[in-house]
């Protein structure tokens, strides 16, 4: 992928030590979400920088330690990367105090990623849950940037309430221009919705699988990626053809802490995107 | 290539205090209290080391401190820019050769095991590494295992045939001494004077040592069966749930186990604007190891928590390495209070598979 040969310092071997690097930009997707976009500080090392959709980085606030976020920005797109991050905990709450120009520590890449040379000429049908759209972001935008190798890309997305979408404007956007079809549903009717109501699993029921040439990938809850593998499975789509990205409490990111255990699994370096047919159990996701 | 060499006991103390000029010394020392703990060893004529009793916690931490900084950080709220800056500075720490003197085989087998978790993975651990770079060990077979030791069940002792840099062996009057890794063989090289070689009569006497060895297990334990019946099926339900309610939380099995290597970071906030991060031992039967930001967790505690402590070592281990984890030194049997301990583990699960899958006792 690149050329140059880098010799690595002893600092340059220590996993643990973070790089700095400067918040550009943050976009508040809703009221618990934003996005950062982000880029070393060091210019060479961030041009060399590459990713690919599925993975994530271990991001360090001040006195806050670190917490692994997915990317939710396109490698297709060099020059910076973005982490959308939900306000649930201490970390993520110190990241919605931070304004452009800031700096957070960042290491990675981490993880497994999507199997993106797999997905060339299929069909693919992403359902998300809530913040689980930020990974499949990634992907998304990815086709779009390769739109010619793909077939048809049906995107299926549910949140909570309307207000607990994220990339919804840019999502519609892209349906508009006629790259991707996105269906939105909400889990209980409102007001201010007049859209689909019902879990993304309801969704699922307005779509045939055509062809053997289609991939589904999917993320959200663990309980949501349960009953949509189950769906997906009685529409006669097989394990081997659904891909998901699983989340767990990590320390190391790198395979050695041992907290993100899931069966002999870790989903730091096994996963965290796994084929459907290598979870052996979808009741502990 | 492998030699065999003896030591006169009146000569293992001198040949110890030659090293120690060039080398720190670990050994187990049996302190005030009367614990025998491995304990760094400042002046060797002042310390008793305790060759008869097993120490109460592996080598372990000498690699792998229960805390340890892994760098300081700086954050600076007000810089030129007027934004804020953060800096991260490592805090490596010292390599020292050091000697290990007195490691029984379950120890040495559980060092191992950790150089396999922090330096055969891609990246390599570079604190683990700093501390267990330029150790040498020498070992001593067990010839006579300890009230809770079953290293015969896990196949990691009494007597090892690798790992250690010399094995020693116990024939009374003299060291049966075996060479293993090249930096045991440079050390009788370079003291050569305080070894003769091993006769026949020699070899035969330590075999026979570790024959006898092998007769004298207090404990009988089936983990063969016990990692069978895992491959075979589902490990019972009441099983993991009777022991996870037992379970008091304390993490000291995690602790004193020589190949428990899980761990936490965190940020240790020393000033509004300076912290350092720290990297603490772990256990996976800790309720807070697999909950996530927002108090989700995907292990219900109160039924599940030893599960994956016990499935680590005599399932998951087996199906990635080709081998138990555990290495049968017992410690855990004397640790718990609640009686959750491996060997608990073993005879419930082999109790079980004696009355068909999922039976009753």
């Amino acid at each position: 992928m690149h050329g140059r040969i880098l010799v690595p310092r002893v600092a340059d071997r220590n996993v643990y030590l973070p790089k700095r690097a400067i918040v550009q930009n943050i976009v508040e997707q809703n009221e618990l979400v934003r996005t950062l976009h982000i880029a070393f500080e060091d210019e060479i090392y961030n041009k060399d920088f590459v990713y690919q959709s599925g993975q994530f980085m271990m991001l360090s606030m001040p006195h806050c330690g670190e917490a692994p976020i997915s990317f939710s920005s396109s490698p297709s797109r060099p020059g910076s990367f973005s982490l959308s991050v939900r306000k649930v905990g201490k970390l993520t709450n110190a990241v919605f105090d931070l304004r452009p120009g800031d700096m957070v520590g960042v290491r990675g890449p981490y993880g497994k990623p999507f199997p993106m040379d797999d997905l060339t000429g299929c069909n693919l049908i992403f359902t998300a849950g809530g913040i689980g759209m930020a990974p499949l972001r990634s992907v998304i935008e990815f086709c779009i940037d390769n739109r010619e190798n793909y077939g048809d890309i049906t995107v299926l997305y549910g949140c909570k309430s309307p207000g607990d979408f994220c990339f919804r404007e840019e999502l519609q956007s892209w349906d508009k221009a006629g790259l991707i079809k996105i269906h939105f549903t909400v889990d209980e009717a409102c007001e201010e919705w007049n859209g689909c109501v019902g879990l993304v699993t309801s969704l699922l029921d307005r779509l045939e699988i055509q062809d053997d040439r289609t991939k589904a990938l999917v993320c959200g809850p663990g309980v949501m990626i349960r009953f949509v593998f189950e769906r997906f499975i009685a529409m006669g789509l097989p394990k081997s053809e659904i891909i998901t990205t699983l989340e767990r409490h990590m320390k190391c990111g790198v395979g050695i802490c041992g907290n993100c255990h899931y069966e002999e699994k870790m989903i730091c370096t096994d996963g965290p995107v796994f084929i459907g047919s290598e979870l052996s159990n979808l009741e502990t996701l | 290539m492998s030699r065999t060499l003896i030591l006169k006991k009146d000569h293992l103390l001198p040949l110890l205090r030659k090293l120690h000029k060039t080398h720190g010394l670990v050994a187990p020392v049996c302190n005030e209290y009367g614990d025998t703990i491995f304990s760094e060893i400042h002046d060797l004529d002042a310390t008793a080391i305790d060759m008869e009793n097993q120490p109460q916690a592996s080598i372990k931490s000498f690699f792998f401190p229960q805390t340890e900084t892994l760098c300081s950080y700086i954050v600076d709220m007000e810089s030129g820019t007027g934004n804020m800056e953060y800096s991260f500075h490592p805090l490596l720490p010292e390599n020292s050769p050091t000697v290990f003197f007195g490691v029984r085989s379950c120890d040495m087998f559980a060092v191992m095991y950790c150089d396999m978790v922090f330096l055969h993975e891609n990246p390599k651990d570079i604190y683990y590494e700093q501390h267990r770079d330029n150790s040498i060990f020498i070992s001593i077979g067990c010839n006579k295992p300890f009230t809770n030791c079953f290293c015969n069940a896990t196949r990691t002792g009494p007597f090892l045939d690798a790992g250690y840099d010399l094995q020693l062996t116990d024939l009374g009057d003299r060291w049966f001494v075996e060479t293993g890794r090249p930096r045991g063989i440079k050390l009788t090289e370079d003291w050569a004077s305080f070894f003769t070689q091993a006769t026949e009569a020699d070899k035969r006497a330590q075999f026979q040592a570790e024959l006898e060895a092998r007769g004298l297990f207090n404990r009988l334990v089936h983990v063969d069966l016990a990692i069978k019946l895992l491959q075979e099926s589902h490990v019972p339900d009441r099983i993991i749930e009777e022991l996870s309610e037992r379970c008091q939380d304390c993490g000291g099995c995690a602790y004193i186990c020589p190949t428990c290597t899980c761990f936490n970071i965190a940020d240790l906030k020393l000033s509004s604007d300076s912290g350092e991060r720290i990297r603490s031992w772990d256990a996976c039967t800790f309720e807070g190891f697999t909950r996530m930001a927002g108090n989700h967790n995907p292990i219900h505690v109160e039924k599940q928590r030893i599960r994956k402590r016990f499935l680590h070592k005599l399932q998951h281990d087996v199906e990635k390495h080709g081998r138990t984890s555990c290495v049968g030194c017992g410690r855990c049997v004397g640790m718990c209070f609640g009686g959750v301990d491996i060997i608990r583990f073993v005879d419930m699960l082999t109790a079980a598979g004696e009355n068909g899958p999922g039976g009753q006792q």
